[in-house]
Order: structure tokens, then sequence, then C-alpha cells
């Protein structure tokens, strides 16, 4: 008989009995993915001699009639790859192996449903002995739902019923490591569907539901913050993973939100093109912002902004150092716009907030000159296109002449009027014109915007 | 410049909804509400909406509400507001909105607003203004946005309003083309606009055009099709769409479409898929495309359609 023949007549039930065995038998499986059944001989190959050390120790401890079942199906390893807690699916069976374990869930679902209201309805009714035999039923019932659904979304990452049956047993549930097992089956579905937006949102209900009552929640804090960092490295520009992570701002320590900005430093340097990683520093610096206005508040201090103020000064820095290395890079230019913009909102203008609305219009702080002065250096050595017709420093000159541009329409207007001043007679709007013709609309109605430019 | 295929993706988006032999279609049936509502509004958008049969439509849909007054994307899948939006979406395009019990779907909606004024997206509590978007559309084409607390709603989206002009899912989240077309859709329904510097997001929308003029939906991203609706629809909403060049975003999108075999993809030469199909056509109609009907940046819904909705025909 050929293998093919195995399971494709095969009873997709034994299928899914079997991948749930496997799911049991190895609870550290931290790696799904599905693959072509030629690469099942490859990778058999490559594991070479042996069988696959976690399918062998699960054959050992099977009982005889699973074991045998099991070996029976997944004759020569072609149908699932279980080493090393990862998990290979062959990409044949993904079909009537997703009907099977839709099914299953399904019915077991509706049959834990029913049972859980009638449940509610007879509370009180008063009767022991039926209420025990009671609360077994239901308690096989939800060992089938969590079952079939862990299957199922090992299939399709986001079956939304199943990842709701899970929060609805787990909800009743106060036993703290159920709900680091979710935290486990979610990270194994991001491990094949690093976007699945259920199994980020399943996260962060488990978070919010054990917020309140763990003692540790720092560390889990640090930990998803990691996870984050691995899927982002695999997973380029991924928009659900960073948003988690921004999201779990809220939940950090104003040392975790500063310890952040200072660890990953690095990483974001050597992902510049990832906007998401420059909007989380963003996120954290904000957050920095809103804690130290608090503390200005209670306290009265401004001594508290010494350190923000440091933070600030040195991503400006670091940020310019990046530009001048990469070359017309989209995200670098863009984080630029938004520390600059806050630079001169709430540091450089300090002290002289007022003098913008009086009649002394030359009063602007020491700070802002020396500031504006650089940024106008910056963009006319970024701007300067040697002769070059390489796209990547035609954008390096389109992107520091929207910069530009781009903070003297947010400056507040005095300062916007000085900028501009010294912009000799719109150098950026007839570069921009000269190399970016195709935003030609743009360009012409912020004239218009701009005043003089 | 090449055509619109018009027949073409006809035959496509047909055909699709009676694809159920492989794996990849199959997975997807826990949105098929989405699905529907893609393929249904194309084929409005193209005028051929009397291929289908609406009753079979019609009766499929309500299989899909439950006792909460809430949808599910599929029949035996549980409710949540995106596919109370989709839902929604469908009936009305066939002009049965009559046939639900509207008190019932906006109590399910209202019931999901939360104390600051987001929504959550179903009782389990995720939040985000795609929900607030799709609670204030829905209730407003079932004529009940006084269930909630409008002024609580707007404000809850103007403080995901980020520095660059653009909307994130919830305070302090990155800005997302999709996510602001939700913002600026439920702040342009609530007449709450003038909470938007014009002049700031337009500028980073049309920044989100790339030099092939097809649209991208965060900087540093390659062009998509699906962001022809996202940008496009926002701009016209806040009025700055004459900062984009339209030509080249409608060759962009028509150098998308699999001339064979119908159907649009994000970029020329990938696979097509219905969600990319109807964000093309959708697209196109925002610009103007010669044959195809008006499309309400707003609603996400055929011009002719809302007016039937607001205006009674
Ligand atoms: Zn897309």
């Amino acid at each position: 008989m050929s293998e093919e023949g195995l399971y494709c007549e095969g009873d997709p039930l034994d299928l899914l009995n079997q991948l749930e065995y496997i799911l049991e038998s190895d609870p550290l499986i931290d790696e799904v993915g599905f693959i072509h059944p030629s690469q099942f001989v490859a990778l058999n190959e490559e594991a070479g001699g042996p069988p696959p050390s976690s399918v062998g120790t699960v054959l050992q401890s099977a009982d005889e009639s699973v074991k045998s079942k099991i070996s029976n199906t997944n004759v020569l390893n072609t149908v699932f790859w279980n080493r090393d807690h990862k998990l290979g699916i062959s990409t044949k069976v993904l079909l009537p192996l997703y009907n099977a374990a839709k099914h299953a869930f399904m019915a077991a679902n509706e049959q834990y449903k029913m049972h859980k209201n009638l449940s509610v309805e007879r509370d009180g009714s008063g009767n022991g002995s039926v209420l025990s035999c009671y609360s077994t039923s239901l308690n096989i019932l939800e060992t089938q739902v969590m079952k079939h659904s862990r299957a199922l979304l090992l299939l399709s990452c986001d079956f939304g019923t199943a990842w709701n049956s899970r929060k609805l047993v787990l909800s009743k549930k106060q036993h703290f490591p159920i709900f680091m097992d979710e935290l486990l089956l979610s990270a194994l579905v991001l491990s094949y569907s690093p976007k699945s937006e259920s199994a980020w949102s399943h996260r962060r209900w488990v978070i919010k539901m054990i917020a309140g009552k763990c003692s540790n929640l720092q560390e889990i804090v640090e930990k998803e913050s990691e996870l984050v960092k691995k899927i982002a490295e695999k997973s380029k520009m991924n928009y659900r993973a960073w948003n988690h992570r921004c999201w779990l701002v809220s939940y950090m320590s104003g040392g975790q939100v500063l310890h952040e900005l200072s660890k990953y430093r690095d990483w974001a340097g050597l992902h510049i093109a990832d906007n998401s990683c420059f909007h989380y520093r963003t996120r954290l610096m904000l957050r920095m912002l809103e804690d130290s206005w608090q503390k200005q508040n209670v306290n009265g201090c401004s001594g508290c902004n010494f350190e923000i103020h440091q933070v600030w000064k040195e991503e400006l820095d670091w940020n310019e150092m990046l530009i001048k290395r990469y070359i017309g890079r989209e995200a670098l230019w863009l984080h630029r716009r938004f520390l600059s913009l806050c630079w001169i909102k709430h540091f450089a203008t300090d002290i002289h907030d007022a003098s913008c609305h009086s009649d002394h219009k030359t009063s602007t702080s020491h700070d802002m000159v020396i500031f504006m002065d650089n940024e106008l250096g910056l963009f006319r050595s970024c701007s300067a296109i040697l002769d070059n017709d390489f796209e990547d420093f035609q954008s390096h000159a389109i992107f520091s002449a929207t910069y530009i541009l781009w903070l003297t329409k947010q400056v507040s207007e005095c300062l916007g009027i000085e900028l501009r001043e010294k912009l000799l007679a719109g150098e950026p709007k007839t570069l921009l014109n000269k190399v970016c013709l195709e935003k030609a609309f743009l360009w012409d109605s912020l004239g218009g915007l701009c005043g003089c430019i | 410049m090449g055509e619109l295929e018009v027949e073409k993706h006809v035959k496509y988006i047909l055909l699709v909804e009676k694809r159920k032999d492989d794996f990849e279609s199959v997975v997807m049936e826990h949105l098929r509400m989405n699905g529907a509502y893609w393929g249904l509004t194309t084929l409005d958008l193209l005028g051929k909406l009397e291929t289908v049969d609406t009753e079979e439509v019609v009766s499929w849909v309500m299989k899909c509400q439950h006792e909460s007054g809430g949808f599910g994307g599929n029949v035996g899948h549980d409710p949540h507001l995106l596919y109370t939006l989709s839902s929604v979406q469908v009936l009305a395009l066939f002009d049965k909105i009559n046939v639900l019990d509207t008190d019932r779907v906006s109590n399910y909606i209202a019931g999901l607003q939360n104390d600051d004024g987001s929504f959550s997206g179903d009782m389990w509590g995720e939040v985000d203004t795609r929900f607030s978007y799709i609670a204030i559309c829905c209730l407003s084409l079932l004529h009940h946005l006084d269930k909630i607390n409008v002024e609580k709603a707007v404000k809850y989206i103007v403080s995901c309003k980020n520095l660059d002009g653009g909307f994130g899912c919830t305070p302090g989240g990155e800005s997302h083309a999709g996510q602001v077309f939700c913002c600026v859709g439920a702040l342009s329904i609530t007449g709450s606009l003038h909470h938007i510097d014009k002049d700031l997001l337009g500028w980073w929308l049309c920044e989100r055009q790339v030099k092939s003029g097809g649209l991208n939906g965060r900087p540093e991203k390659l062009p998509d099709v699906c962001y022809s609706w996202w940008v496009l629809s926002s701009l016209i909403m806040i009025d700055r769409v004459h900062w984009i060049d339209k030509e080249k975003l409608v060759k962009f999108i028509l150098d998308c479409q699999d001339k064979e075999n119908g159907g649009i993809s994000d970029r020329p030469d990938d696979a097509v898929d219905v969600y990319h199909t109807y964000f093309g056509v959708a697209g196109l109609s925002l610009l103007e495309y010669p044959g195809l009907k008006a499309i309400d940046p707003a609603y996400a819904l055929p011009v002719d359609v809302v007016n039937r909705i607001f205006f009674g025909r």
C-alpha cells in the first residue's frame, strides 16, 4: 500500500486523535508549521537514523492501543513530525484534519454551553448528588472543549469562536498556571501565524484577567515584550505584534519604561526600516513625559525634568547619527519629526514660553536658535545631491526637505517665521519640485500653507 | 493603460463563493460574512447585484444572528461587531434592513460601549477604534445613534490621535491607514471632523503614495491595493484628495488585475482574493472610474444605497 493511500483513506478522526495525543504528550511544543510532504523525507534524513526523540518518548510511555494506532497512521512520519518540541503537519492532511477538528470542537462547544446554561438554571435547586454528577460531566465537557479548540487553533489561527470557548471555560477558574498555559498556546499559534489578531488579543485578555491577582506582573510584562522582539525579528513590520507591545506600556513601571528604552536601542539601530519599532520608542518617551508632568504637578519640582531632557537629547543625537549612516530611510526621518516637535514644544521653549506671544519676536531662547541651526544644517547636508542618480540619495534629499517643511509648519507661528527666513528663498520646495515631481500637488498646496516658501 | 475587466471580476466573485474543496478557502469560513460584504458590494458597484439570489443571501445572513442581537461570521459562530456591521451592510445592499429587529441589533451594539466611550468588539472586551467606527456606522444605518453616548465615543477616538496626525487602535497606538479610515469615518458620521488637523493628517496620508502610484498603509511598507480604499476615502472625507496623483493610482490598481481569470491582488502579479478585489474596485469608484457606481467614503456602501436609507429613495 502506498503511503499516500494510508492517510487519504484513513479516518480523519484518527488524524485528530493523533494530533491531540502529540499535543498532550509534549506540552512544551513551541513551534508549529505546515510542511509539504516532500519535506518530510528531508527532515527525517536530516534527523538521521533513530526515530525522532519526542515521538519516541511518546511511544514508549503510551499504552499499547494508542501506540499501535499512532504508528499505523503515521507510517514513516509522513503526517506529523515532532522533535525537539517542534511540530510539523503535512499539508496533505490539512483539509480533512481541519474538518475533523472543527466538527469535534463545534459539537463539544455546543454541548458544553447547553450544559452550563442548565447548571445555571438548576443553581439553588439543592439536590447534592445530582449536582455533583452534573459537575463531573461538565468537567468532562470542559476538557473536550479545551482539547479540540487547541487542535483547531493550530490549523485556523483566527477561529474566534474557539478562542472564545477557552475564555468561557477559564473565566471561572482561579488557578494561576492555567492562564500561563494560555500564553503558551497563543505563542504557539503565533509561531506559525505571527499576525494572528485573535492570538494577540487572547494574550491581552489573559493579562487583564490576572493583572490584579498575581505578584509577578512586571516579570510577565517583560517576557511579553521579549516575545514581541523575537517575533518582530522574523516577521518584519508586524503591526499587530508592535501594537501589543505598545499596549503593554501602560502596565509598565516608570523604571521599566526607561529600561525598555535603553535595552532595545541597539535592536532598533539594526532595524532602521521598521517604523513600528520607532513608534514603540515614541510611545515609551511620551509615557515618560506624562509621568514627569504628573510628578511636577505633585512636587512642583522642575528638577525631575532633567532626566527626561537628557533622554531626549540622546535620542536626537542617536537619530541624527543613524540618518547620516543609513541613506534614505523614511522611518528615521519620521522619528526625527516626533523628537524635534516635542523638543521644541517641551524643552527648548521652556523659559521663553511667553515671548512668542509678545512683541519681542527676536527673543527666542538660545537653545532654540542652536537647535534650529542644527536642523537646517542637517537638511542642507542631506539635500546636497551630488549629481547622484541613485534612488537612495534622492529619497534622502526628499525626506530631508519634507522634514524641514513639516517642522516649519508644525512649530508655533513666530518660530516658523524665523525658520522660514533662514530657508533661503524656498530652498526645500525647489528641491522637491526637482526630484519629487509626482507629489507636486502637495508641494504646491504647501506653498500656500507655509506662507513664504 | 489597461481597462477594468468587469465581466471577469464578476465571474471570479461568483466562483469564489462556491469554492469549498481546498484548505485555503475553507479555513476562512469563520469570516464568511465579511467575504459576503466584500463580494456583494463589488458586484453592486459593477452593476451586477441582480445576478445574486436575494432570498438565499438574506436567509443565510439571518441564520448568523444570535439571541443577543449580534451576528457571527457564519452559522454557528460567536457574534462580534466585525460581522454585525457586514450583516447590516449586506442587508442594506438588498434593501432588506426591514427584516431586522433594529432595536435588538442596536441594543447589542450599544451594550458594548465602555465607560471611557470606547467600544469592545464583543463580550470578551478587546478595545479598538475599529469597533468605535463599526458601532457608529452601524447604529447610524439603523437610525439608532441615540442609543450610545456619542460625545464620549468621539472623545475616545480623538484620544487615539497621534502627533503625526494619524490614528491608532488605542491611545498611543501606531498610526495606520486602516485605523485612520475608521476614526475619520466615525468622526465624519458624527459630524465631528473639526477635531482633525486636516493639513497634518492629509500630509501623512499623501505621503503614503509611493513611486509606482500605489498607496501603502504605513511608512516603509510596500504599496497595496487595499490602501487605495483606506487612504483615499480618508482623504476625501477631509477634503485633501487633490494632494495625491490620482491617475497614477488608477494605473496601479488596474495593473493588479488578473486579466485572465478576474480578481484583483494586493500588488501586480500576486495572487488575487475577494478582499483586494473589493478594495480595488471601491478605490476606482472613489476615483470616479467610468462605468462604476459611486461609493460613499464613510459608510463604504454605494451612494444610492446610503441615499435610500437616509432620504428614502
Ligand atoms: Zn492589502
